[in-house]
């Protein structure tokens, strides 16, 4: 009994036993290596991919923009700069998936959460509400912008609201705006960029990959509820590299100048469809300065003008609503100095005269008769005559005088003589079939007859027309690189406006040399053509007599036409008058093309390049010629009409103040007794006409009415002078020089009816009315 | 030299002879009291510390994230952790002086308390908003899960009816019946809950006493195939089932929610690599994988401690586990073999179950790593269990032979 309990016992044993090792065999052998395997899989030989997937998910790339270059003028002042912006965006997902993974068991809502961002965000930022519920509903995205180029201390804010309430899905990343500085000033130069700070007009898009940069990015470990790990052990930094900082041809001065005169011939002139004015370093084709009257703000340049708004909100059907919004934009885009073409008119006789004098077809003393037209039957393939805008004629005169007259029958003329070909030829070399190349986005190019139509001897009609500068077209850019050309020893230049490019280490990268296409025209030629050009402003009887300067050597042609194809299709007249100044004549410097397009004629101001648009370039002339450090050299006669500067004569005797004034040919009147002056008028520094009145107070100041200013247009100076002198108000004056006889007031600084406290300075343009040219056929 | 306790007197109720049951139950605890007891068995004890303070390490490193997240404490549940191990330790020796003879006598009242405390937990049980299911009774001060206690239970149940019927073993009526009850009520218990992983366990567990109690093979086939049947059937019509399974196969189908934790604890084991990112340099611990300190430690030992460092951990274990089994080999009795084994298969089962969780072998479901997991009470009774194994070791005469051998 008991062996066999004990046999069945052992047997038991046994197998207990035997299972017993075959449990250690599978639990504590086989089954690890399994796991051993797997785990090798994983961890060896798929590592490559797991590790790839989680470190993408551990990791946020945080984007480091790149500074923008900045875009300064020659001078180093600011035109264009980028300055720190924050963008604020929410991620959906984020928000909604934390809320029901991490805080199902917490008493916050998921609801509750969506609304408090929006709350908050709305208040912080002004962005409306309902607008931010509608992004937290985007629940699949991960990214939602809420507003862009926000200031750091509301991006401050936003992050103090994140901190307080735990907000989880709300992110501030580092962006950067574009600032410029001076607004408007130089806007189709300088251009702008989009809310991407992609470069979109201007040097911002033609030098948009090298201002840009490159971004750089920092990846750093973050924990899946947004916030950094506790301990970094994984970052990865490339930095940024900024875009090159640029510096322009371009002078604020200069700029500020003809920004200004442009407006002022504008609106005194009653131009309806703007202008432009372009500033060239004649010497090596830099742009000293560029301006478009369409002028817009830099840092707003989606907002219109306001007259232009509303023009655009009368449109009644929305699609042409929207389309004459974008034609707006665009119109208040184009840099019309380089996209649009005109027919420069008389001015281009500078490259008629340039041609024959040049070929030794024509020379100075040849002799021009003019009797007011030409016959149709003169001019092959002509069907009416071509008249002189001088209907009576100029009669006998040589080419400097027919320059001067601008005569319309002696250029073409020259032109016929020059021939077809020659023609052609040179039109070709001044560059004027081709774009200048200029490093500015958007030139246009120009319109010409084709060469065999051209050279057709059985019509001449377009080779006449196209000696004074009619039935083509060409860029302002074009005209005055061509003018350049004429005057500097007949070296075609290339424009160009980047003068030098310098990468965030400041190294230069780019550095732009002047570039002669090629020569043109010889040097003696240029020379005689430039002393021409003097003779036009400078001579008695020139037509471009109101650009004078005194002191300066200035030069220059008028420029007047009829737009040929609105005569064509609508028999009418519309003017494009222009004006194109060089200076000093004796060794040209700079010139300048101010084109003014359009001229109200029922203003009944005399519509002319030489009325219109020279007064202005003398204008212009006149302030940056000092300003370039070129030194007046006045004759004696110019300096009796100079304007004089008033000296301090409060607290100096009577009779040395008398002195003084006595020398500077200023006359005086005195009120009051006393023997020192205690106070005067005009105050210490100001400008004023030769010859002014000035007032010395000897005792007490009379306490004086304030003056209504009166309309002076058309007086002469001293007319001018007296009337401001009666009301106890004083003339300064601008334009054409007051030594010329004939001189009339063209424009007054303050509108007649307008008040000014006694004693003012009343500033006048003032215009040489006796010689105006029309230029244009009559 | 047959010694076992407990043997069922199978002959005396036969031949129909007065058997004095008060005598031989008196003769047989006299017996027992007269087995000697040595020294515990070391190696065993060494790997159980060895073991319970990399885990308890690695519970801070896992937690410490999250704890400071949420909690702004880091070592929230390391302290915690860190105070039932101690306990837990203290827990072991104590029990390690707990007879196998006494453990026999309780084992039926035993598991009626546990059948009580798991139908308690249907009734008073907690957990549910976090799991979607009542798991644990809350005594106050401390939660803990019956299903755990369940687990000995069983293993101590089993062990005395193998035990008991140990030459019917081969029938149905003795070697499956009673076990098929056993498992089938407490496993029914258990559904209710539900409790998944613990009803596999059970019956994994259960099915691993019968056949080292010597059940014939061919109804492991039978219930292998009727298990399988069922599992096919659970896992082609119901949704939720079916929806594990394919998150199993392809994780990424569903990557945010039911791929979402096999995929966070397949990057953090992959990206270990070999040697890892350090101890404490893990990322995945930052809130990428949800349960790190607790069902998913072991992917954060993966990538923080490498290939290297896991297969180590890994290779502790098993020599746990066959250091387990050589004790059940070698126990004095029966009785004490089949407890061995049964606790040593339970933590070779979760340790196994688990690590094949977390690297997507098997379809997820919750299973704790012994020493690693974060859960005070569940340590508890982990240590206690060995603390049983090493009760049992005392009594290997083996060991007593070498050292007492002088004495005899």
């Amino acid at each position: 009994m008991a062996k066999s309990k004990g046999a069945s016992g052992q047997r038991t044993n046994k197998t207990i036993l035997g299972r017993t090792l075959v449990l250690a065999l599978v639990c504590g052998v086989v089954a690890f290596s399994v796991l051993a395997v797997r785990l090798y899989k994983l961890m060896i030989t798929d590592h490559d991919f797991y590790e790839e997937h989680a470190v993408s998910q551990q990791t946020r790339t945080v984007s480091v923009a790149a500074s923008r270059g900045t875009i300064y003028d020659v001078n180093g002042n600011t035109l264009a700069k980028s300055s720190t912006a924050y963008t604020v965006f929410i991620s959906p997902y984020e928000i909604k998936y934390y809320h029901e993974k991490e805080y199902k068991s917490n008493e916050i809502h998921y609801n509750d959460e969506p609304t408090l961002i929006a709350r908050e965000l709305s208040r912080i930022l002004g962005v409306d509400y309902d607008w931010i519920m509608k992004l937290t509903e985007r629940t699949d995205s991960w990214y939602e912008r809420v507003a862009t180029k926000i200031d750091g201390d509301l991006a401050d804010q936003v992050r103090q609201f994140k901190a307080d309430n735990k907000i989880v899905g709300v992110h501030i990343e580092e962006d950067s705006k574009r600032y410029y500085p001076y607004g408007s000033l130089a806007c189709h130069v300088v251009g702008f960029v989009g809310t991407d700070n992609y470069g979109l007009e201007g040097i911002e898009a033609l030098y948009d990959s090298s201002l840009e940069g490159t971004n750089g990015s920092i990846v750093r470990l973050v924990a899946n509820n947004g916030t950094e790990m506790l301990f970094e052990n994984y970052q990865n930094y490339n930095d940024a590299i900024d875009g090159c900082d640029m510096t322009l041809t371009l002078d604020y001065e200069i700029q500020s100048v003809i920004e200004k005169y442009l407006q002022d011939a504008i609106k005194a002139n009653y131009i309806l469809n703007g202008g432009c004015c372009i500033v060239m370093n004649v010497k090596t084709g830099e742009i000293l300065g560029l301006a478009n009257a369409n002028a817009y703000d830099l840092n707003s340049p989606w907002d219109l003008a306001e007259e232009v708004k509303e023009q655009i909100a009368q449109v009644e059907d929305e699609k042409e609503r929207d389309n004459a919004q974008t034609q707006a934009l665009y119109d208040q885009w184009r840099n019309r100095a380089i996209s649009d073409t005109y027919e420069p008119g008389s001015v281009f006789k500078i490259i008629t005269m340039s041609i024959g004098l040049e070929e030794g077809v024509l020379h100075e003393n040849d002799s021009f008769y003019c009797g007011g037209s030409i016959p149709a039957g003169n001019i092959p393939g002509r069907t009416t005559d071509l008249n002189c805008w001088e209907l009576s004629g100029h009669g006998n005169q040589n080419l400097r005088e027919a320059a001067m007259h601008s005569c319309n029958v002696a250029f073409t003329n020259m032109a016929l003589k020059i021939g077809a070909k020659t023609y052609y030829d040179y039109v070709d070399a001044f560059g004027l079939f081709d774009y200048t190349d200029i490093d500015l986005s958007g030139e246009g190019g120009s319109q010409w007859w084709t060469r065999e139509d051209f050279e057709n001897p059985l019509d001449k009609s377009s080779l006449a027309a196209t000696g004074f500068g009619q039935t083509f077209a060409v860029t302002p850019i074009q005209m005055i690189t061509a003018v350049a050309a004429a005057v500097n020893g007949g070296y075609l230049m290339q424009p160009y406006i980047v003068k030098e490019m310098r990468g965030a280490d400041g190294e230069v990268v780019y550095s732009k040399e002047p570039t002669v296409v090629r020569q043109v025209i010889s040097e003696e030629t240029s020379a005689l053509v430039a002393s021409i050009l003097e003779s036009v402003v400078g001579d008695p009887g020139g037509t471009g007599s109101n650009a004078y300067v005194p002191g300066y050597r200035v030069g220059g042609k008028t420029g007047t036409t009829t737009k040929t194809p609105i005569e064509a299709a609508e028999h009418r007249k519309e003017y494009m008058v222009s004006f194109c100044g060089i200076a000093p004549c004796d060794d040209p410097e700079i010139a300048v093309l101010l084109v003014l397009d359009n001229p109200d004629q029922t203003s009944g101001i005399y519509v002319s390049g030489g009325g219109m648009a020279a007064p202005y370039v003398g204008k212009i002339m006149g302030e940056i010629l000092p300003y370039l450090g070129i030194q007046p050299n006045y004759s004696p006669e110019e300096e009796a009409y100079l304007d004089v500067t008033v000296p301090r004569l409060v607290g100096k005797d009577l009779v040395t103040a008398r002195e003084t004034l006595n020398s500077l040919g200023l006359s005086f009147r005195e009120v009051g007794e006393g023997s020192t002056v205690t106070s005067q008028l005009p105050v210490t520094g100001a400008q004023v006409a030769a010859g002014s009145q000035i007032i010395l107070y000897l005792s007490d100041v009379p306490q004086e009415e304030p003056v209504t200013v009166p309309l002076l247009y058309g007086m002469t100076v001293n007319e001018a002078r007296n009337t401001l002198q009666n009301l106890g108000l004083f003339l300064d004056t601008s334009g054409a020089s007051p030594a010329i006889r004939g001189v009339k007031v063209q424009a007054q600084a303050i509108p007649e009816g307008e008040t000014v406290p006694y004693g003012a300075v009343i500033n006048v343009t003032l215009v040489d009315t006796s010689n105006l040219s029309s230029d244009v056929l009559a | 030299m047959d010694r076992y306790v407990g043997e069922p007197v199978t002959g005396s109720a036969s031949d129909g002879r007065a058997a004095a049951p008060e005598r031989e139950l008196r003769d047989r605890v006299r017996e027992s009291r007269r087995v000697e007891r040595g020294a515990f068995d070391m190696p065993f004890f060494l790997l159980t510390l060895l073991i319970l303070t990399i885990g308890v390490i690695m519970v801070l490193s896992a937690s410490f994230a999250r704890a400071y997240y949420y909690g702004g404490n880091a070592t929230y549940f390391f302290v915690r952790q860190l105070g039932f191990a101690l306990f837990g330790v203290v827990l072991m020796l104590v029990a390690s002086h707990v007879t196998p003879a006494f453990m026999r006598s309780v084992s039926l009242p035993f598991l009626l308390f546990t059948w009580v405390l798991l139908f308690m937990v249907l009734i008073v049980g907690t957990g549910g908003e976090e799991v979607g299911a009542n798991r644990w009774l809350d005594l106050g001060f401390v939660q803990f899960q019956p299903s755990e206690l369940a687990k000995i239970a069983e293993i101590l149940f089993f062990a005395t009816l193998i035990c008991t019927y140990k030459d019917k073993m081969k029938t149905f009526k003795y070697g499956v019946l009673p076990f098929g009850i056993v498992i089938g009520i407490t496993v029914l218990l258990l559904y209710f809950e539900p409790h998944l992983s613990a009803s596999v366990i059970i019956i994994a567990l259960g099915a691993i006493m019968m056949w080292a109690g010597g059940t014939r093979w061919q109804y492991f086939a039978v219930g292998g195939a009727a298990v399988g049947a069922v599992g096919y059937l659970v896992v082609t019509k119901m949704a939720y089932a079916s929806a594990r399974i394919t998150a199993w196969l392809d994780p990424w189908s569903d990557p945010l929610d039911s791929g979402l934790q096999t995929i966070q604890s397949l990057y953090a084991i992959g990206s270990g690599g070999l040697l890892g990112l350090g101890l404490g340099q893990g990322r995945q611990k930052y809130m990428y994988l949800p349960e790190e300190h607790n069902d998913f430690i072991f992917s954060i030992v993966c990538e923080e401690l490498g290939f290297v460092g896991a297969m180590l951990i890994l290779v502790l274990f098993a020599l746990l586990i066959i250091r387990g089994y050589w004790l059940a080999v070698h126990a004095r009795d029966r009785f004490g073999a089949l407890v061995i084994t049964g606790i040593t298969s339970l933590l070779a089962i979760q340790v196994i179950l688990n690590v094949a969780v977390v690297t997507n072998l098997v379809p997820c479901t919750g299973i704790s790593l012994p020493f690693f997991s974060y859960g005070g009470t569940a340590l508890l009774l982990q240590l206690a269990e060995m603390g049983i194994v090493l009760s049992v070791s005392r009594e290997i005469p083996l060991r007593r032979s070498k050292s007492d051998g002088g004495e005899k």
